[in-house]
């Protein structure tokens, strides 16, 4: 963990902008997370410190996606390689954010974050330098589909941020790929402002390959009348985390997840998600699978939190997972945290294995077990992998992850 | 909203069981050292192995922390200012029930506890525990007919010393968890219940706990052995007087079913919960476990927790024998500044284990009310199931209701299934109520009854009686 070292030394940049400088000042008394506090104790620690143990790098190597090749009817962008970006046409456009709205939106969440909870963006933030930062301001409707890619090259820790400004009544269907080489490490933070009446479809796919690791940490505003729905998919990775943080401000606010995550040999992938209402009227629609095989182990945990003032929310939060293996684990923990007395919540958790009385069905009809078991998974991804946008018609999902597992 | 201020008012209501009896007692100095525990252990003669578990236990305690994970607000317990020893002046040998102070007697009859075998209303025999020493035990040689032994854990300790040697920390261990570290150092008294192989225990036991002064602390214990085939069923209640000084009360209590044993323990708890500021109460650090050891074995908890400023407590269940059950049923209440943090813990760890979970919360005025329970699936809990519901009603704007569950799986072969919503008293069945002619209290009460029917459906009949009656009580009052 020769990174940790550099922080606490200082001797990790030479050059330091002064949101990195922020950072490391923050991060410097205390460079590690607490591993016994609730979002971190469930951490495997070796994995942990296998993410750390990459040299930290600022350049990475030339893009090579397994993603299909971009066509005309969306718009590409690779965190670290766009240079100048700039689509303005009749109806809508993507520009890029001067540095000091970055710095100035960057600073407004740095001075409300906690060493501990947001620690993933800290040291995101720390390391990210200007040309691993891109920042959009988007306005208008009818946009093409968006996609943003971030990798991190073998053998390396690479870190790359993501700000994007939706504005008012403005209509957006983005979706983001994280990709991780062989042995490395890839710390990417995202950070969205929906102002009101405006609309996020986002869908997040992390895909890794052999020994990659990956900290995804996601925090979104929510003004009011705005709606954000997420389909997310984490797997294939060593040791990934992804954290979520969602604020409605003012309430009156939508918000859909659909997220799942996918664990073998001996992966180790988590999601933490945090829930805050701080306006009336909200509404939460959330559902997370997990499945965990082999010798994994996979993680939930989801907090909502209604306040006094979020009156009338709304909210409802599943985690549904699947144990297929004796050697594999789940956790999950999904929790609710009220003042407001008028308010409809509710959450759930079910783990169990494929239901043997549907699998009995399907064989009796000469149905085989393997295609049985497949039908069944397919049916379980099915419902998170229709929910992520651009993606289902381009990249069949469905069948890489049927067919890889 | 007028209704709103209706409901809050009509969940404040008076302690009734806040008297403080004035009868001579024996203390022992404040504070808590080798010397204090030395002297504790030799006030109730205890054989070498007792002082040394408990000296062991001193020894884990002050390394240990305070624990702060369940975030409950309380100011600093100096555990240096708490008396750790305080019993009723009494003739050395009491040989019957007569012989009691009968203030002490008093006391109890005024709580509604019926220690003179004469008022034999119900058919519980009852182990009345007062601060630091256990008074009474009734219907001891009815019991002792069936084999059944239930006296205070200070006799058993004389009486039955190989159970106590034997069993004694085997299912809450003495370095388990800060408080139980403390409880195992300075317990003082506490009942002791063994139902030998075979025997269905032919009336309900029951045990009542009062804290009467106001610098002592009470740490009881309890420990129950159900041999194999036999079947009892416990109830535990619990009042304390009203002062501005907060009592500590951290008891362990053991529970061990062997096979095809089952045994049922159910708790009122109704400690002083301090004023509508917050002064004074009780703080409730309660670590109850039990043991399903044997084949087919049965441990079930209910309680209703009413009382306390703080309580944190987790009567848990160890399913280690095949085909075991575990069952938790609770209702929690909490008021004005209450803080209650409780939940459970199930532990698959044999084959073919079932569990069940049901939790209701009702948190009015500023209270915290969290449920915090834990389920796990071992590697060997081979087809087993559990099944867990946790319900919060708020009533006002400034309570707080929070759920906490833990979900641990290691074995695919079982289930697990967790749900938990979040209600108020909704207007519109006040309203259909009301409409009918019931009057606001009533419907109030009713919705709150219906909503923990669930739970008290589990408790005994007396018990059943008394909770309804304890929610009504405090749900009853000042609307004209």
């Amino acid at each position: 963990m020769e990174i940790i070292e550099k922080i606490k030394t200082n001797k990790l940049l030479e050059y330091q902008t002064e949101i990195q400088k922020i950072c490391l000042h923050k991060l410097q008394s205390n460079p590690l997370p607490n591993p016994k506090s609730e979002l971190w104790r469930l951490s495997n620690k070796t994995k942990f410190s296998n993410f750390l143990d990459y040299s930290f790098n600022e350049k990475d190597l030339k893009f090579d996606s397994p993603y299909p090749n971009n066509s005309q009817s969306t718009i590409r962008l690779i965190i670290g390689e766009n240079c100048q970006i700039e689509f303005v046409e009749e109806n809508y456009s993507i520009e890029q954010l001067s540095e000091d709205e970055v710095d100035k939106y960057i600073k407004e969440q740095i001075s409300s974050f906690d060493q501990n909870e947001n620690w993933s963006d800290l040291l995101n933030l720390s390391l990210s330098c200007k040309k691993n930062i891109l920042g959009l301001k988007v306005n208008g409707s009818k946009i093409p589909p968006i996609e943003i890619f971030s990798h991190a090259s073998s053998n390396s820790l690479n870190a790359k941020t993501l700000v994007i400004f939706l504005e008012k009544n403005c209509d957006v269907e983005l979706i983001q790929v994280n990709l991780g080489k062989e042995n490395s490490s890839l710390s990417q933070s995202t950070f969205f402002f929906l102002e009101e009446n405006s609309s996020l479809n986002h869908g997040v796919v992390s895909y890794g390959e052999n020994g990659s690791n990956l900290l995804n940490s996601l925090n979104v505003i929510q003004q009011k009348n705005s709606e954000y729905n997420l389909g997310s998919l984490h797997f294939k990775f060593n040791y990934a985390r992804f954290e979520i943080n969602i604020k409605q401000s003012q309430g009156n606010a939508k918000t859909n997840i659909k997220g799942m995550q996918i664990t073998k040999k001996d992966e180790q992938i988590s999601t933490y998600t945090k829930i805050d209402f701080n306006g009336p009227n909200g509404f939460l629609d959330q559902i997370n699978k997990s499945l965990a095989d082999d010798k994994s182990h996979a993680i939930f945990e989801g907090s909502i939190i209604v306040p006094k003032i979020a009156q009338k929310t709304d909210a409802s939060q599943l985690s549904r997972n699947l144990l297929l293996s004796d050697l594999a684990q789940i956790d999950t923990k999904p929790q609710l945290e009220i003042i407001a007395d008028d308010v409809k919540c509710k959450h759930g958790a079910t783990i169990s294995q494929l239901n043997e009385e549907e699998l009995f069905y399907m064989r009796t009809r000469g149905v085989t077990l393997a295609e049985a078991s497949k039908l069944q998974l397919s049916s379980y991804f099915q419902e998170i992998i229709s929910f992520i946008p651009v993606s289902k018609d381009k990249w069949d999902l469905l069948d890489k992850l049927l067919n890889e597992n | 909203m007028v209704n709103e201020n209706l409901v809050k008012d009509v969940v404040k209501e008076p302690y009734k069981y806040g008297f403080v009896t004035d009868i001579e007692t024996e203390k022992i100095a404040k504070g808590l050292n080798e010397d204090i525990i030395r002297l504790i252990s030799k006030k109730k003669e205890e054989p070498k192995y007792l002082l040394d578990f408990r000296l062991k236990a001193f020894k884990k305690w002050q390394k240990m922390k305070e624990p702060d994970w369940a975030g409950l607000g309380y100011k600093q317990i100096d555990y240096q200012d708490i008396i750790y020893y305080s019993a009723p002046k009494q003739k050395e040998k009491i040989s019957s029930l007569d012989e009691v102070d009968p203030k002490l007697l008093e006391t109890f009859d005024k709580l509604g506890i019926p220690l003179t075998e004469q008022k034999k209303l119900t058919n519980v025999a009852v182990d009345a525990v007062f601060d630091s020493v256990s008074i009474a035990t009734t219907f001891r040689e009815e019991l002792a007919e069936h084999g059944v032994i239930f006296c205070s854990i200070s006799e058993a300790v004389k009486n039955h010393s190989d159970l106590i040697e034997k069993y004694l920390g085997t299912v809450v261990p003495a370095s388990d968890n800060y408080f139980a570290a403390l409880n195992s150092a300075v317990f003082s008294d506490g009942s002791f219940v063994y139902i030998p192989k075979g025997v269905t225990c032919p009336m309900d036991l029951s045990s009542y706990f009062r804290i009467n002064s106001g610098d002592s602390g009470q740490f009881e214990r309890t420990l129950i052995i159900a041999e194999e085939s036999s079947s009892v069923s416990y109830l535990e209640g619990c009042t304390a007087p009203m002062f501005d000084t907060n009592t500590l009360h951290a008891a362990v209590v053991e529970l061990i079913a062997l096979d095809d044993a089952s045994i049922k323990y159910s708790t009122v708890q109704n400690w002083y919960a301090g004023d509508e500021e917050g002064i004074g109460g009780i703080f409730n650090f309660v670590t109850k476990r039990g043991k399903c050891l044997g084949k087919r074995s049965k441990i079930s908890w209910s309680q209703v927790e009413t009382g306390s400023a703080i309580t944190w407590k987790y009567p848990s269940c160890l399913l280690l024998g095949e085909e075991s059950v575990g069952e938790f049923y609770s209702v929690a209440l909490t008021n004005n500044l209450q803080q209650a943090d409780t939940g459970t813990k199930m532990i698959h760890i044999g084959p073919k284990t079932k569990s069940t979970i049901v939790s209701k919360g009702i948190s009015a005025g500023n209270s915290i009310n969290s449920y915090r329970g834990l389920v796990k699936m071992g590697t060997k809990a081979k087809g087993s199931r559990n099944y867990s519901q946790c319900d919060s009603m708020l009533i006002g704007d400034e309570a707080s209701a929070n759920t906490f569950p833990y979900i641990k799986s290691q074995q695919p072969n079982s289930e697990i299934e967790h749900e938990a919503s979040t209600c108020r008293i909704s207007e519109d069945q006040l309203f259909y109520l009301q409409s009918r002619g019931i009057e606001f209290e009533e419907a109030v009460s009713m919705m709150v009854s219906g909503f923990c029917r669930d739970v008290f459906n589990q408790l005994p009949m007396e018990f059943a009686a008394e909770a309804d009656k304890l929610l009504a009580l405090k749900l009853e009052g000042s609307v004209g």
